[in-house]
């Protein structure tokens, strides 16, 4: 069976307009004899020119079904549903290496979590970032070689030439991922899915990698998909937000409006996990429980045995999105008109008014410069 | 999709389910759970193919005839026969299955009795080799002073090329069972202890073994859930892995004159001696050559599968 | 020497550090070639003494003209005197003399006489295996679980799993037969070197084509390959450029001492198709008991071996960017 290149629709997108649209998605894997559903019927939207962060603990499904669009799940893993739109191309269906080659790189590309593994030991580490190049390029062996420097110094590698034939062991971990970002730039993608690329570095290391990949994103006009569990990763990064649990995107919505006004008892409770929100001799808050067995078809809201506020409902059907701003909706029962009114916990207030407190000094400061250092200082 | 949540909204549902329900802590912690047996993953690992299930069948018929057929069968193989009409006998028609040899004795019955020599020596060798490997490794990964010597010892041993010492050994000992079993073991025992050494290194400064212990684990369930399975594994796969090799090398001995006493009824002396006459008989090559290469291919596949089915990477 | 000439260019355009490890490797393998020395030398002196007289000889000799035979030999001597004298021999190319198969014949005169069919054979055999195996190996990892692979595993159990005498012979008598070749090898038929090279090579086209599939599978699960599948790197390019050239690197430590080794197999390709070599004369020896030539080439094979493992920790250090020596470096590559 012949499987067609797929024929991108070359109009330009402009910014703010849907780039990707994933729309019920299912991934499934065969896991010892078993199916496993990671990923069940989640929706997504990317837009042009923006920040869109997926949060979720570890099994949220976040990682698979970014790679998705890649086309580079496990060999045991498979699309059982779904569609995933970008430019006319319904990426869930693409089934050929063939036809993905169109895909990866050039149009969307990857940074790994672990810059250590990530690189080919034996070979310099330029020549890794000009393979990116030529591959994407019609050019000669001279010219990518240049782009590749070119790509070395924008994320910020000093002494790019001699940097160039070094192999990845005599890189520094920060510097490490800085070359995999260089190396997944330099295919010239419109999307960049960075997933937890901070993770396995030091939290000082953490804060220059976000700001080079932010930069980045403005001056290559890119839209980035940034995959964290971290939500103080989140606050730095994202224009819009989207929280994942048990394989479903529970809620979505603009940056602003998840921190102060979130709606979904998951978000709450993520938000109130943060430590930072802990108060000097109580004990901090954790989410009780663990996630559950995907192997087994969920009844209801899959977050409801963790959740103190649940409804009866939410064990027996599953909730619906409800918008609760235009750009704003959470799949939760609480919105539901019929449900009773349930306030948000303490601790996620107490946040939004630090939040809030955090701007007005920032506003006030923002004369002196004291704003950036303090910037810097926070998290 | 915004037309199916907004129909979803509107479905009939029981307003006395808007109420608050009661938190039930226990019921939060227990849908996460997901056993993981090693054993049971390991067999179904290997039992997926269909090629290690017949082979796996195969390896264990060939390996129980051969034990007991000397106990069902009143044909010797050793008795020479003085009639010459039954001296190179082709098989059937009331001269054996296999046919007769040049001395009129039973080919079926030799091969059987040949297999089961050669299994005994095989399992022999692989017995001393776990054997002393074990204990060997065991030493050679706990004892930290033992780790330089060792070292040395096995870069002497491995440097020295099998075949030659083999050969070398037998040359010196002069051939026999035992001789067989001393040369190949002298040679055999230093790869199984590398390999059990590197695994008690692994599993001795392992992280989660630190951790059980931090846990309060009984040493006894320490041994027999983190460190059992690879011994046994490692058993398993070394006793299926030696039948090969040592029917090859007993085979390449008799070739040179070192093998078993030609008195012995072993695979090596019988493909040796068929292989003398093949022009003119070739079934009494053949069918030693049929069975013995059954048994070394099941057992070796079994083996390699195996191997690989209890690396726990392949449990998917 | 030949390894001297060898070894000269590498010691040359090396680094200093290079320079240090490929010494201390050296001479490490030296000790090891002396540890087998000694074994060899201890473990035929431990056999019963009638392996020095010819048959007809000893039964005719008196006892006390045997002991003044064996004194003559040297060999009622204390061991260690013995040992002395043997290794100073060997320095000086003395390698004794043959008793029972060219009697009273100096042994260096028999094995110069030898090496050369022995090494032609070895050479020829060794790049027909690098050829067909690597490209099998590749071949076999590229089509994973398909028909290639399949046909490639079954290939390499059959070599494996039976004993090599068992294919050899059915090769030789049945493919001379088919194609009218002759069945034993003829210094002036060039046709009868054909089939002996191509069966020496069996074996260890087998044994690369297996380890190189192993690497390069164990390669294509790493990290770094998905990043560049990820950044748009078609498969063909990722298993040439960086699949392959990475598997070859812990294949090059084991390439040398395999192709120094094809011993096993030489010694019965060498019997069967009477090829006047080093491998046959060792199986001659055996049945006819000579002691001194049996040592000497027990020596020789055992040399050929450590050889081969020191080139092999060479190679690798040369590949791989990531060893780094000087203090670091532990002795050998293998433990």
């Amino acid at each position: 069976m012949k499987y067609e290149v797929p024929v991108l629709d070359p109009a330009p997108v402009s910014t703010g307009s849907v780039l990707l649209e994933a729309d019920n998605m299912e991934i499934q894997f065969n896991l010892r004899g078993r199916t496993l559903t990671a990923v069940r019927k989640a929706s997504l939207q990317l837009r042009a020119g923006e920040t869109l962060a997926i949060v979720g603990e570890s099994g949220s499904g976040k990682s698979v079904f970014a790679k998705s669009f890649l086309g580079m799940l496990d060999r045991n893993g498979r699309i059982s549903g779904g569609t995933a739109l970008y430019r006319g191309v319904n990426l869930a269906a693409l089934k050929t290496e063939q036809q993905w080659l169109a895909i990866r790189g050039r149009r969307i590309a990857m940074v790994f979590q672990d810059p250590m593994t990530a690189l080919n030991p034996l070979k310099p580490v330029g020549e890794q970032i000009r393979e990116a190049a030529a591959l994407h390029r019609t050019m000669d062996k001279e010219a990518s070689r240049l782009v590749a420097l070119e790509m070395l110094e924008r994320v910020g590698i000093s002494e790019p030439e001699r940097r160039y034939k070094q192999y990845p062991h005599e890189f520094s971990g920060g510097m490490r991922q800085r070359a995999v970002i260089a190396t997944a730039i330099a295919c010239g993608p419109e999307i960049l899915v960075c997933d937890e690329p901070t993770t396995a570095l030091d939290v000082t290391i953490q804060a220059q990698i976000l700001e080079l990949i932010k930069n980045l994103q403005r001056d290559m006009g890119m839209s980035v998909l940034f995959i964290t569990h971290d939500l103080g990763v989140v606050a730095k990064m994202a224009d819009r937000i989207a929280v994942m649990y048990a394989g479903q995107v529970v809620e979505e919505g603009m940056a602003d409006e998840i921190f102060y006004d979130a709606r979904h008892p998951y978000t709450w409770a993520l938000l109130a996990s943060l430590p930072q929100l802990g108060i000097k001799g109580e004990d901090l808050f954790a989410i009780s429980g663990t996630p559950p067995s995907l192997f087994r078809t969920i009844k209801g809201d899959a977050f409801a045995p963790r959740n103190p506020l649940a409804l009866k409902v939410d064990f027996e059907y599953e909730p619906p999105f409800f918008q609760v701003s235009p750009t704003h909706r959470a799949k939760t029962w609480l919105l539901d008109p019929r449900a009773p009114k349930v306030e948000m916990p303490e601790t996620v207030k107490r946040l939004r008014q630090k939040l809030k407190d955090k701007k007005a000094e920032d506003i006030a400061a923002s004369g002196t410069g004291k704003a950036k250092a303090r910037k810097e200082t926070s998290r | 999709m915004t037309a199916i949540e907004n129909a979803m909204a509107k479905i009939d549902i029981d307003p006395a389910l808007f109420e608050r329900a009661p938190f039930d802590a226990a019921n939060a912690e227990r849908t996460g759970y997901e056993r993981y047996s090693y054993w049971r993953s390991t067999m179904r690992t290997f039992l997926k193919s269909p090629v290690s299930r017949f082979l796996l069948v195969l390896m264990l018929v060939l390996t129980l005839f051969s034990f007991i057929y000397p106990l069902l069968s009143s044909l010797d193989p050793n008795v020479v026969s003085l009639d010459l009409a039954t001296w190179n006998q082709r098989p059937g028609k009331g001269h054996g299955i296999f046919g007769t040899d040049p001395l009129g004795r039973d080919i079926w019955a030799r091969t059987w009795y040949g297999t089961r020599t050669s299994l005994t020596l095989a399992f022999v060798i692989a017995f001393f080799d776990v054997g002393i490997g074990m204990i060997a490794g065991a030493l050679w990964g706990y004892v930290k002073k033992l780790d330089r010597i060792m070292t040395e010892i096995y870069n002497v041993l491995t440097n020295i090329p099998q075949t030659v010492f083999l050969v070398l050994l037998a040359y010196i000992l002069r051939p026999g069972f035992w001789t067989i079993v001393l040369a190949m073991c002298a040679t055999g025992w230093i790869g199984v202890a590398r390999f059990v050494r590197n695994k008690v290194i692994t599993l001795r400064d392992s992280e989660f073994n630190v951790a059980s212990r931090c846990l309060g684990t009984p040493l006894k369930r320490i041994i027999s859930m983190n460190i059992l399975p690879h011994i046994v594994s490692l058993v398993i796969m070394q006793i299926a892995l030696t039948v090969p090799y040592s029917i090859g090398a007993e085979v390449f001995l008799g070739f040179i004159g070192l093998g078993l006493p030609v008195k012995t009824v072993s695979l090596g002396n019988l493909i040796n001696l068929g292989k003398n006459n093949f022009l003119l008989y070739p079934y009494q090559l053949a069918w030693p050559t049929l069975v013995l290469s059954a048994v070394t291919i099941s057992f070796y596949i079994v083996g390699n599968k195996f191997a690989d089915a209890s690396d726990p990477r392949n449990h998917v | 020497m030949l390894y001297q000439r060898l070894l000269l260019p590498l010691i040359l355009f090396s680094g200093a550090r290079m320079k240090a490890y490929i010494v201390k490797r050296f001479f490490e393998s030296l000790l090891t070639v002396f540890f087998v020395v000694v074994a060899v030398f201890m473990l035929l002196r431990f056999m019963p003494t009638d392996g020095y007289f010819d048959r007809d000889d000893y039964t005719e000799m008196s006892e006390a003209a045997r002991n003044a035979y064996l004194r003559t030999l040297g060999l009622t001597d204390n061991p260690l005197v013995q040992l002395g004298r043997f290794v100073v021999n060997l320095a000086q190319g003395d390698w004794g003399r043959s008793i029972t198969v060219y009697p009273r014949t100096s042994i260096s005169e028999i094995l110069l006489e030898k090496i050369p069919y022995s090494l032609s054979f070895g050479l020829s055999a060794i790049s027909i295996s690098i050829v067909l195996g690597l490209l099998m190996g590749i071949l076999m990892a590229q089509y994973k679980d398909g028909i290639v692979d399949g046909v490639g595993t079954a290939y390499v159990v059959l070599v494996r799993a039976i004993p090599s005498l068992i294919y050899l012979f059915l090769i030789q008598i049945w493919v001379t037969k088919l194609l009218g070749w002759p069945m034993l090898f003829n210094e002036r038929n060039p046709v009868s070197w054909i089939l002996p090279a191509i069966s020496l090579a069996l074996p260890n086209i087998a044994w690369y084509a297996i380890w190189l599939r192993r690497f390069m599978v164990d390669e294509e699960n790493k990290d770094y390959i998905k990043f560049a599948v990820s950044k748009g790197v078609p498969r063909r390019t990722i298993m040439f450029k960086h699949v392959l050239r990475n598997a070859a690197v812990p294949l090059v430590q084991y390439l040398p001492s395999q192709i120094l080794l094809t011993v096993g197999g030489s010694l019965i390709i060498e019997s069967i198709y009477s090829i006047p070599g080093l491998g046959g004369l060792l199986v001659y020896a055996i049945r006819q008991q000579d002691n001194p030539l049996v040592q000497a080439l027990v020596l020789i094979f055992s040399v050929l071996g450590i050889f081969g493992v020191f080139m092999g920790d060479v190679l690798m250090v040369l590949v791989d960017p990531r060893i780094k020596l000087g203090k670091a470096a532990k002795s050998g590559g293998h433990a």
